[in-house]
């Protein structure tokens, strides 16, 4: 996710000499990447990638603490500023709420009472590095919970206190169809499971780590706030912000599991600046859920496996130094290094691993050699080259290759397609079973093109099975007026060139689909079986052949039979259907001995074993 | 007759040698040769003569027509003899064939790996969780799992693989591949189909990628970057470099994003002041890498302890639309089947 982060908000918790160019260049090498840095009036803007394991830098403060570390491995100085935060002095309460707590949805809650409040705009400062950050400021109450969660990056809340009945709420699950009505005024109908609060009077008030609720929502008239954080369970809040589409910063946030041990710095910091910008007074007192606390975590890993992930050998010193700078407190003992793992990194870090790229990275990804590994060199056999070669040899005879989506209609697949159960459109419900209506489709939008067309595509159709589909890698083509005998050759001379020796009409289909229009299909798995990368020498005959045309009166035969009875007879070389008329064939046929020139006579016993063929087989008449 | 056709001959091969143009050229062959050319002609009459007789003229008419048209033949390769021909005219194109641009850039891919010892290998395109997320480490509750990001097939999941995903990455080759191995060393390039439930200028329902995966003893981070830049000095040339940046990935550790250097502003991000519209700062993402994470080869059954190794997956449309020069605007663009588009490649 990327989030703008203003120069100047930046540098009041970093203290830096850097340019912002130099910040944009040395973070995107070693941490988050500075995808834009914008220039505007009197400030810079950082556009900012970071990535979800990285929740902790998702803020101005975060950002700050990554650029500290990083800065000084590039020659330039940085610090990161202590936060001067105090806990507020304790209120005499005037004004108390209670909340009913739920451990398994909440980690932690914190809040307070804040009376006096003068609703009103935001000072300038503050509404510009809003404005600059992609938040559209509104008034201070609101503005200020989106300054806390920018600067510190722990998403909270203002309620209107008068709002809640009775001053008490209780955090629940909500039942499917419930309906909320968001601060925004757009009613939204709850999934099962989502985290909600629910006031004395049974209304909901919250739709808690996503978005306020409307009737419990600060207006101008307001003048006590309930300051409230609070720190739930992220896969809830994944959950419902995208069954209800309500993707806002704070529940992009909080789905990635914020720090709960940053609640209290967020929870200062807003009273700070309540107190300064409205006027507030506390009333009550800080309240604090919080069922499960921080436990410090360490992870161990060893030197020589720091060494050998890197590929380089980076002093024990220089370890600790990098570590300590991101936060970790590094401690070696020999050649092992422990290291305890701040807060904020917990969800993070895990294993040895995790260590190793902590350091590689702010050592340099930049300083690390460029070795192409040595080593063996593995077989290889496989369908994927023969694949290729009969890509090229369709290419050859003047095909073109399409590539169109695995995804079918119901009306386009058989019995045996795969559903899809989250299909993006009613039309892509199925995987295909034949490419046959993809390839139709492209031919329908070629309807201008002028000329023939030959299109084909090579890829996977399933089959259901009760375990995975059957994947089968598939040939398909359609021809556009091409002559049927054209087409058919074309196919015909692609397993001539895979040196198979078995017919078209025996390895596929080759379909009419109408008086111009044909479409085939190959299994590749079977044409691979017979294929042979190697063609083999044939003695070319020394002795010229004879040659004659023989014209038969054939009905209701296979003319491919024809031709393949006529070529068994011995000495009979190649047969080739020459002319059509009506039921009319003509066969030029080759005669030819390996040893000799046939004479007249040898040629004429063997014309009538092809006429004898012809009749007996066929019921035809020759000429 | 045999005298009269002797005497045909000597004369014909005198006027072919004589001819000065292609026009006499063919003026010479009609008589000879023409359908009522004098050797045509002599055919004709041979039916009236006896047996023995018509087999010997026969043969000598056919020598005599051989040599005529030999000397035809040989004269009109004389560089002499100008062809009338309208050298203006366009020559007339043949139908050439294509593969699709997507196929051409697998092919260079491949070829490219191979020649640095990589295997190019396929596994499925449907395939269970298993292998696309749970062994790959993504938990339970990650984004690429749930039903907004990855195709689901409607099937009951098996109780130990999952279930059934339309894989949204060729990242479910890794475990597979260590499985077939056996034992490192493995060095493959896995390309294949992949799917997410997403469409627009960059992003397609269905595309393609191209999976790097070497298991061996001591590969570190150096060896990744060694890799990387031979692919992008091969395929998008010489003056390009690359950098690693850390990146996320629950399958890698350390993650890595890799970019390679801008060829349109040269690296500088800016073009006459103006910010680049193609890349980002001077740089162009290209996809993802890292060092495959302890977890990923154990479920490989391979001893993280002993072997480490890299894994990087990048998109073939990306790369391809990246190459300078391809100027393919939108990925759907890619997948047309406009054949106006289609023979350009």
């Amino acid at each position: 996710m990327n989030i703008l982060i203003p120069d100047s908000w930046l540098r009041e918790h970093l203290l830096t000499k850097a340019t912002p160019e130099q910040i944009k260049k040395y973070l995107s090498l070693a941490g988050p990447s500075v995808e834009r840095l914008k220039k505007v009036e009197g400030d810079y803007v950082y556009d900012i990638e970071v990535t979800t394991n990285r929740v902790d830098a998702m803020s101005v403060r975060g950002i700050a603490r990554e650029a500290a570390a990083i800065l000084p491995r590039f020659g330039v100085r940085a610090k990161l500023k202590p936060l001067s935060l105090t806990r507020p002095r304790a209120a005499k309460t005037t004004a108390s709420f209670k909340v009913e707590e739920n451990a398994k949805l909440e980690k932690r809650m914190m809040g307070v009472v804040i009376d006096n409040i003068k609703n009103r705009e935001t000072p300038g400062t503050m509404k510009r590095r809003l404005e600059l950050s992609g938040i559209r400021p509104l008034n201070a109450i609101v503005d200020i919970t989106n300054c806390v969660m920018l600067e510190t990056g722990h998403p909270t809340h203002a309620f209107d206190y008068d709002k809640i009945a009775r001053n008490k709420f209780r955090v629940r699950e909500s039942k499917k169809g419930e309906k909320i009505t968001t601060l925004n005024g757009k009613t939204h109908s709850l999934p099962a499971g989502a985290i909600v609060f629910e006031d004395a009077n049974g209304s909901i008030v919250d739709l808690p780590g996503i978005m306020g609720t409307k009737n419990s929502v600060v207006d101008h008239k307001t003048k006590r706030v309930l300051f409230f954080i609070d720190n739930n369970d992220p896969v809830r809040i994944r959950k419902t912000s995208m069954a209800l589409g309500i993707r806002t910063l704070a529940a992009i946030l909080n789905e990635k599991g914020v720090d709960p041990e940053l609640a209290e710095t967020a929870l200062f910091r807003g009273i700070e600046l309540y107190q300064k910008i409205c006027g507030g007074v506390l009333a009550s007192k800080i309240y604090d859920y919080y069922p499960k606390k921080y436990k410090a975590k360490n992870v161990s890993v060893e030197k020589n496996l720091i060494d050998m992930v890197i590929g380089a050998e980076l002093p024990k010193s220089d370890i600790s130094k990098y570590l300590s700078a991101l936060e970790f407190s590094p401690d070696w003992s020999s050649k092992s290094l422990r290291v305890t793992v701040p807060s904020f990194r917990a969800y993070d870090i895990n294993i040895p691993e995790d260590i190793i790229e902590e350091v590689a990275r702010i050592y340099g990804y930049h300083n690390l050699p460029s070795v192409v590994p040595s080593g063996f060199l593995p077989p290889i056999k496989s369908i994927l080259t023969f694949e290729s070669k009969v890509r090229s040899t369709l290419k050859e005879l003047g095909g073109v290759e399409v590539m169109t989506l695995s995804f079918a209609d119901r009306s386009m697949v058989n019995e045996s397609a795969v559903p899809l159960k989250n299909p993006m459109g009613k039309d892509t419900k199925y995987i295909r079973t034949s490419l046959r209506p993809s390839l139709t489709k492209a031919l329908k939008g070629n309807s201008g093109w002028v000329g023939p067309i030959h299109m084909f595509e090579l890829a996977h159709v399933y089959q259901k099975t009760k375990r995975l589909p059957n994947e089968i890698l598939t040939l398909g083509g359609i021809f556009r007026d091409y002559d049927y005998r054209e087409a058919k050759g074309i196919v015909e001379e692609v397993l001539v060139a895979l040196n198979i020796k078995k017919g078209l009409d025996e390895l596929g289909t080759f379909e009419v689909l109408s008086s111009n229009t044909f479409y085939y299909e190959l299994d590749m798995e079977s044409l691979y079986k017979l294929y042979s990368p190697i063609s083999s020498y044939s003695e070319i005959p020394q002795f010229p052949p004879q040659v004659e045309d023989i014209t038969a009166e054939l009905a209701n035969v296979s003319i491919v039979d024809v031709i393949k009875t006529l070529e068994k007879e011995k000495f009979v070389s190649w047969v080739e259907l020459t002319d059509v008329y009506k039921t009319s064939y003509t066969f030029r046929v080759w005669y030819q001995h390996p040893k000799k020139t046939l004479t007249d006579k040898e040629v004429t016993k063997i014309r009538a074993k092809l006429v004898t063929a012809l009749q007996r087989k066929f019921g035809g008449g020759v000429k | 007759m045999r005298e009269d056709i002797v005497s045909l001959r000597t004369q014909a091969v005198a006027r072919i040698t004589e001819a000065e143009n292609a026009s006499e050229l063919e003026q010479v062959r009609a008589e000879y040769l023409g359908r009522n050319g004098s050797l045509t002609l002599l055919f004709k009459n041979i039916a009236s003569l006896s047996g023995h007789e018509k087999r010997q003229v026969g043969t000598l008419i056919n020598e005599t027509k051989s040599t005529v048209e030999r000397e035809l033949g040989r004269k009109r390769q004389d560089v002499s003899i100008k062809p009338e021909i309208d050298t203006t005219l366009p020559g007339i194109k043949p139908q050439r064939g294509h593969t699709h641009l997507i196929s051409q850039t697998i092919e260079e891919i491949e070829q490219i790996f191979h020649s640095i010892g990589f295997v190019r290998m396929r596994y499925p395109e449907i395939d269970w969780d298993y292998y696309a997320f749970e062994a790959l480490g993504f938990d339970q509750y990650h984004p690429a799992r749930d039903e907004w990001e990855t195709f689901l097939v409607e099937q009951k999941p098996d109780p130990q693989m999952g279930p059934i995903v339309l894989t949204p990455h060729t990242s479910n080759g890794q475990v597979r591949e260590m499985i077939r191995r056996k034992s490192p060393p493995i060095r493959m390039i896995n390309i294949g189909k992949a799917y997410r439930r997403q469409s627009d200028a960059t992003h397609y329902p269905m595309f393609h990628q191209f999976e790097g995966l070497l298991v061996d003893k001591k590969i570190s981070i150096a060896h990744l970057k060694g890799t990387l830049d031979y692919f992008v000095k091969q395929f998008f040339g010489e003056d390009r470099v690359t950098r690693i940046r850390p990146y996320n990935f629950p399958f890698t550790e350390p993650s890595f994003e890799v970019d390679v250097s801008c060829n349109v502003c040269e690296g500088a991000g800016k073009m006459s002041n103006e910010p680049c519209k193609i890349c980002k700062e001077g740089w162009l993402e290209i996809g993802g890498a890292g060092m495959v994470h302890p977890n990923v080869l154990r479920h490989g059954e391979i001893d993280p302890k002993k072997y480490s190794g890299f894994a990087f997956g990048w998109g073939v449309e990306r790369v391809a639309m990246m190459k300078p020069g391809i100027n393919i605007p939108d990925i759907r663009v890619l997948y047309s089947t406009d054949l106006r588009y289609l023979t350009q490649f």
